[in-house]
């Protein structure tokens, strides 16, 4: 019984940061209905920024992601401007194969520059654990899951409350209404990214103290990544949040139950038995 | 009549026949091709034809689910994959010669196909494309952890490939590359004709009016699940062979190489680049892709610039050059992809076409 | 006459460089970039300082360098290049077992020889290949020495296993379980993973709960410390932590201090052994490097002064360099090396292994006895907290 509960906690801490990875792409489905391949790679470039940032300044990660946030945000609404913007209209098929090829850009550019080496970033935390009834659980992780916590509720608080959140959820739900209504849709798209990459850029920030860092890493979280919103339903951030932790959660369990080998199989088929039988997922609408 | 109807919605963009001329360069270039080892003895340029031939297999098959049928799989690796491990597995362990081999390949890539189908058609546009990737993953990892069953099977020495004897007469024994340029042409060839059938029938048809309007092309009673299946299925079995040739080529397989989805990126971009769709497009997109990899993974690029005396050796950029370009192949396939798609979505082919109607309709 | 002979011989013999002044070509290929290309500059280094000495004794060395950015495909290209546009008399690496694996079948395909420093899987040279040399022991031996110690030191009952699904990872864990079951160990968790996950506090748990008193790992540095950081965190304290070799033997690994304290890793090569010229290497490798050597740098210089000296000897005629391989010996920084063939091995040196113990952020050599500069801690003491 230990053991389920050990791997149901930290499964559940996990979650936590790949629910935040999740909730960015869903927001850049939800607004723009593409889906960006170079998630994971936007990951990668916050994992990188807070090595240095660590490395360099001596700042603690988790104070660093003050840094990331914006730039990351900024980053992202670049993307968007010069590059996803151009094939909105087109095929997804063409918009796929585009963030695809731009994530081959950054993870590549990212090895020339930095090298493959795995870089690790070890702080003084960074194996540290707390044991509640014989259950460790791992600091950072729950710092982690706390900033994603509070993430997740001023992202809500902004698109529920502020005007310019409001937009984009209205972009989301119907971009020619919303654009007959006045809301510069472009725009939104641009601020969609931005977020999401900002996002996606925090999530690599809380999982380097605990992870190891290296050019190729996106890509393994970019699948999770989709993995969770179809599951969680393309849109939906609340859908995001619970499918991030589900994956995390079977991953752990998985992982202890079929052996550890099999982790990534058990999240695949799952993502298959839901894109079948539910493809617009736990929370999402059905309008493909 | 179901044909008129469609006809109507669907008009065919096929050409009508191709002029006498290209039949006549085509058979050409196949004439010179098959006598170019007799001519050119570098194993080098023998090697570069065979990457070449096996690049062209890859693109041409996908083209038929992709280009023709409208369904991006970015999941082809898994066909690869069962080929080049079932023609290996066979010949290490049941001592069957990759000419039989290779059949058992493509059964059980056919196999492997109609399961993905029934999973994956269901889907539509992204879904289906996600989905793909799914699936070879699955296998690519089931490979990995199997490995106590499949590292064994990791590669052969080419040495141990039967010689092919006909009538007791020996004609190869494998020991240099020609007998497999030979394959490969044939291979080539093969694929061609096969793209060539299906565009010019009605079977190619249904598949450009389900990628056209999937939901209108079924109205018209257009089975989806069985045209969007069969197209799978002779993707598959066409890709395999592809497949099979690489693992006795190389002689080396792991999951990493043969089911990855770097490696099914790449079979798109090969089609991608040269204009999804057409005949010609995955040969041009092999063209392009083969020899520039080949040239930056050996250095070429840097060497040659360096000794044309355009950029330094000593200088950082010079050193820049020798030290880091060969790395950047997989940097430049990733810039190639973004500038092909901003700016020719249609293809090398598709970008010469729209520049030749823009030029026929400035002069008219 | 007899003395200006006399003289010219005598004099002959006092110019050692003038007499044996040879020029060979040897091919090097190695993960110089790619995943593996931190360790891969260790090959490069030792071959570096391999080439100084060679010169020293008169040998010249075109060294043909090759990266196969640590996959097969890539490093049988690069041996075929050289070995038929090259022509090289030898080939000296690569780094990987795969990447050693696929080349060695072409060694014998091109009548090449080889002489593979450090890849460990045990197969290479169990295929009957007669072109193919391994300098280094194989995974089995990394695994039967950390098992022969803890049996030593303790009295270990039960064994858990976790290992990456490499080759390396494989075969070491494939080894590991067949000599423990040898010792009377029996192993009660055996979990295999794909690198690359963040997570292992599901399966470490579950090791925990059977109170194995040895764990074996089989990683590479990176999942190394994820390995041993989360370990920490769910507490499993066994008799002792028994690293078979890789990221266990690096530098960055050690200085995790929090995590890497006491955990043993067994190596084909420490700084302080008393091979000859074993500890002079270390010197010079610090002084011109700035860093530790590991063993992967001693066994690449091993293989190059080997490959290269009788290369020379044998005017770079392939098939007699070979032979020579075959029936020569030698006793370097590495020990005593000979080539032999038994109980199914062909070509293979019967290293001697040495275990390490991490103490205080620094390698230690703890066993067997007559090599050990420091005493090993068994059982292990526990994590501070």
């Amino acid at each position: 019984m230990n053991i389920f509960i050990q791997s149901l906690i930290s499964g559940i801490l996990i979650g936590g940061v790949y629910a935040l990875i999740g909730i960015g792409l869903t927001i850049i489905f939800g607004v723009m209905r593409v889906i960006n391949f170079a998630h994971g790679d936007l990951l990668m470039l916050g994992m990188y920024g807070t090595y240095y940032l660590f490395t360099l300044f001596n700042i603690d990660p988790f104070v660093s992601i003050v840094f990331t946030i914006p730039l990351m945000f900024l980053y992202g609404g670049f993307l968007q401007k010069f590059f996803i913007n151009r094939v909105l209209g087109s095929l997804p098929q063409n918009q796929i194969l585009l963030t695809i090829g731009m994530g081959l850009i950054m993870s590549n550019v990212v090895m020339l520059a930095f090298t493959s080496d795995y870089k690790i970033l070890s702080t003084t935390y960074s194996s540290s654990s707390v044991s509640i009834l014989g259950i460790s659980i791992s600091s950072p992780l729950v710092i982690s899951f706390a900033i994603t916590a509070a993430i997740t509720a001023a992202l809500y608080w902004f698109l529920l409350k502020t005007d310019t959140g409001q937009a984009i959820r209205a972009t989301a739900q119907d971009r020619e209404a919303a654009q007959l209504m006045g809301i510069n849709v472009k725009r939104m798209s641009i601020i969609a990214f931005g977020l999401g990459s900002a996002l996606a850029g925090t999530a690599g920030a809380l999982i380097s103290p605990t992870y190891y860092i290296f050019p190729q890493v996106g890509s393994i979280f970019t699948l999770k990544a989709f993995v969770i919103t179809v599951l969680g339903g393309m849109g939906s951030i609340v859908g995001a949040t619970l499918g991030g932790i589900l994956i995390g959660v079977a991953e752990s369990i998985g992982g202890v139950y079929f052996g550890s080998g099999w982790k990534e199989v058990v999240v695949f088929v799952l993502f298959l038995l839901v894109l079948l039988f539910k493809p617009a997922g736990l929370m999402g609408k059905s309008n493909t | 009549m179901i044909g008129a109807d469609i006809t109507m919605k669907f008009p065919l963009n096929s050409n009508k026949g191709i002029s006498t001329l290209a039949v006549i360069i085509s058979l050409l270039v196949i004439v010179l091709l098959f006598l170019m080892p007799n001519y050119v003895k570098s194993t080098y340029i023998l090697h570069i034809m065979i990457l070449i031939f096996i690049n062209i297999v890859m693109g041409s098959s996908w083209n038929i689910l992709g280009g023709y049928t409208g369904q991006y799989s970015v999941g082809h690796s898994a066909y690869f994959g069962m080929g080049a491990y079932t023609t290996l597995i066979l010949m290490q362990f049941r001592q069957i010669p990759p000419w039989y081999g290779v059949w058992a390949g493509m059964l059980a890539a056919l196999v492997t196909a109609l399961i993905i189908g029934s999973i994956c058609f269901r889907l539509r546009g992204p879904y289906f494309v996600l989905a793909s990737i799914a699936v070879a993953e699955i296998f690519r990892v089931s490979a990995l952890i199997l490995k106590d069953i499949t590292n064994v099977f990791e590669g052969t020495l080419t040495t141990e490939i039967p010689p092919l004897t006909i009538n007791g007469t020996v004609i190869t024994d494998f020991s240099s590359k020609v007998p497999f340029y030979y394959t490969g042409l044939v291979f080539v060839l093969i694929v061609i004709l096969a793209t060539w059938l299906i565009q010019h029938s009605k079977l190619g048809y249904f598949f450009q009016a389900i990628r056209e309007d999937q939901d209108a092309a079924h109205s018209l009673g257009i089975s989806m699940t069985l045209y969007k299946n069969t197209a799978l299925g002779i993707s598959a079995i066409l890709t395999s062979l592809s497949g099979s040739l690489y693992a006795l080529y190389v002689g080396f397989i792991d999951p990493t190489t043969v089911l990855s989805l770097e490696l099914s990126v790449s079979i798109v971009l090969i089609c991608i680049i040269g204009g999804i769709g057409t005949i010609f497009g995955p040969i041009i997109g092999a063209l392009v892709l083969v020899p520039l990899s080949e040239a930056l993974r050996s250095n070429m690029i840097g060497q040659s610039l360096i000794s044309s005396g355009l950029v330094s050796a000593e200088s950082k950029f010079g050193n820049f050059l020798t030290e880091n370009l060969s790395h950047a192949h997989v940097l430049i396939y990733g810039i190639l992809v973004v500038v092909v798609i901003l700016f020719m979505p249609d293809g090398v082919l598709g970008f010469f076409k729209a520049l030749s109607a823009k030029k026929r309709k400035e002069t008219a | 006459m007899k003395r200006i002979a006399a003289a010219v011989m005598v004099f002959s013999l006092a110019l050692p460089g003038a007499a044996l002044a040879a020029k060979v070509k040897i091919g090097f290929v190695n993960s110089i970039t790619g995943p593996e290309a931190p360790i891969g500059e260790n090959l490069t280094n030792g071959v570096i300082l391999a080439l100084e000495d060679l010169k020293k004794k008169g040998i010249e060395v075109d060294l043909v360098k090759e990266d196969d950015t640590g996959k097969p495909e890539k490093s049988m290209a690069a041996f075929e290049k050289m070995a038929t546009r090259d022509n090289v008399a030898g080939v000296v690496g690569p780094y990987t077992s795969a990447t050693a694996n696929a080349v060695a079948k072409l060694a014998e395909k091109y009548k090449t020889p080889l002489l593979i420093p450090v890849a460990s899987k045990d197969e290479i040279t169990r295929q009957n290949l007669k072109w193919t040399f391994r300098l280094s022991a194989t995974t089995y031996d990394y695994a039967t020495i950390l098992i022969d110690m803890a049996t030593s030191l303790g009295k270990p009952k039960t064994m858990a296993i976790i290992n990456e699904n490499t080759d390396f990872g494989t075969s070491g864990a494939k080894s590991a379980k067949a000599y423990a079951a040898k010792r009377g160990i029996t192993v009660v968790a055996e979990e295999s993973y794909a690198k690359g996950s963040p997570d292992y506090r599901g399966t470490l748990s579950k090791i925990k709960s059977k109170n194995p008193d040895l764990v074996f790992m089989v990683s590479y540095v990176a999942d190394a410390i994820l390995l041993m950081r989360q370990s920490r965190e769910i507490g499993i304290t066994p008799q002792a932590f028994l690293g078979a070799g890789a990221g266990f033997a690096t530098v960055a690994f050690a200085k995790e201090k929090d995590i890497s304290s006491n955990v043993f890793s067994s190596t084909q090569w420490t700084g302080d052994v008393n091979w000859p010229g074993a500890k002079d290497f270390d010197k010079r490798y610090r002084a011109k490097f700035g860093k530790e050597p590991t063993y992967h740098a001693a066994t690449a210089y091993e293989s190059m002064m080997i490959m290269a000296e009788t290369a020379a000897k044998n005017g770079g005629d392939r098939e007699k360099t070979r032979a020579a391989l075959k029936s020569g010996h030698w006793d370097g920084i590495m020990g005593e090396v000979k080539f032999l063939d038994y109980e199914g091995y062909t070509n293979q040196n019967k290293h001697q292994m040495l275990v390490e113990q991490i103490q205080n952020g620094v390698h230690e050599t703890v066993y067997p006895t007559k090599y050990v500069s420091k005493k090993p801690v068994y059982p292990f003491p526990g994590w501070k907290k």
